[in-house]
């Protein structure tokens, strides 16, 4: 079975989705653009207010939750429904390329913009030839 | 779901590195075949295009439209009720650099012929746009109570 296991990395890899006690999530919609000096990463969160949001840098991981403002009152009843109520969850990987102390975002109107600086050795350096 | 740019998978991305033992020989295929279901899934996602979520919501005296409409700035957003049908249309303009890119959403929905149309009022927030629709009077549930000789 350890051989097994040895050919197919998969059955060793941690789990890849976030636990279940998390409860239903969505992923929501972005964009990543590059720049020399940084990833431009945005976030479309329709429905988040600044403090349900949460981002998370973790060792090769940026890890960005959303839970959404706005609760359905409860005299409204919903005749037709295209979006959903769960929170929305976004997992992205990096090759620690990305400076985590020097993250910045900002969140207007439900978008979540957020420069992530290229670390300082990964930078393209111009040598001067003597 | 990557940062990485995708590189074309060549013999050496297969092939196991003799010395890394701790790399598997399938790690490249294991990447590509990840790479691959990611690419697939991404392709379900419906919420882009110019056709964006839309709630509908009732109670008592009014229908609520609910859009996500996220990153549009309030004077870009034009709602109209003409013959029973509400039009949202917005532009999200981006400013990149010193060029602005702009995207243009529009949506008819089919509201309910009891409403006021002269009386709709929208609010924007967190980028979800809310439309209030008020019933007719008429619409509205009436009780009546007949008194029993």
């Amino acid at each position: 079975m350890s051989l097994f296991n040895t050919l197919i990395p998969s059955l060793n890899r941690a789990e890849a989705r976030p636990s279940a006690d998390a409860g239903p999530t969505v992923k929501p919609a972005y964009e990543i653009k590059e720049t020399g000096e940084a990833f431009a990463l945005t976030v479309y969160l329709p429905g988040v207010a600044k403090d349900g949001l949460e981002l998370t840098a973790e060792g090769n991981e940026l890890r960005i939750n959303g839970r959404r403002a706005w609760r359905q009152p409860s005299d409204w009843t919903a005749v037709y429904r295209e979006s959903d109520d769960v929170p929305y969850a976004l997992v992205l990987t990096h090759d620690n390329t990305v400076d985590a102390d020097k993250i910045a975002a900002e969140l207007t109107d439900g978008v979540l913009r957020a420069t992530l600086p290229k670390a300082e050795a990964l930078k393209p350096r111009k040598i001067a030839v003597s | 779901m990557r940062l990485v740019r995708y590189v074309y998978p060549d013999n050496r991305s297969f092939a196991p590195v003799s010395g890394g033992l701790n790399r598997s020989p399938w790690s490249g295929l294991e990447t590509e075949i990840d790479r691959l279901f990611e690419s697939a899934l991404g392709s379900l996602d419906t919420t882009r295009g110019s056709r964006f979520p839309v709630d509908l919501y009732e109670d008592k005296d009014h229908t609520y439209v609910r859009a996500e409409l996220p990153g549009v700035n309030r004077n870009d957003i034009n709602v109209e009720v003409v013959d029973g049908f509400l039009t949202i249309t917005a532009t999200r303009k981006q400013k990149e650099g010193d060029q602005e890119q702009s995207f243009s959403f529009r949506r008819s929905i089919n509201v309910p012929d009891q409403v006021q149309s002269d009386k709709v009022g929208a609010a924007y927030e967190n980028g979800v746009l809310t439309v209030t629709l008020p019933k007719r009077e008429e619409a509205k549930p009436k009780k009546i109570t007949v008194a029993v000789k």
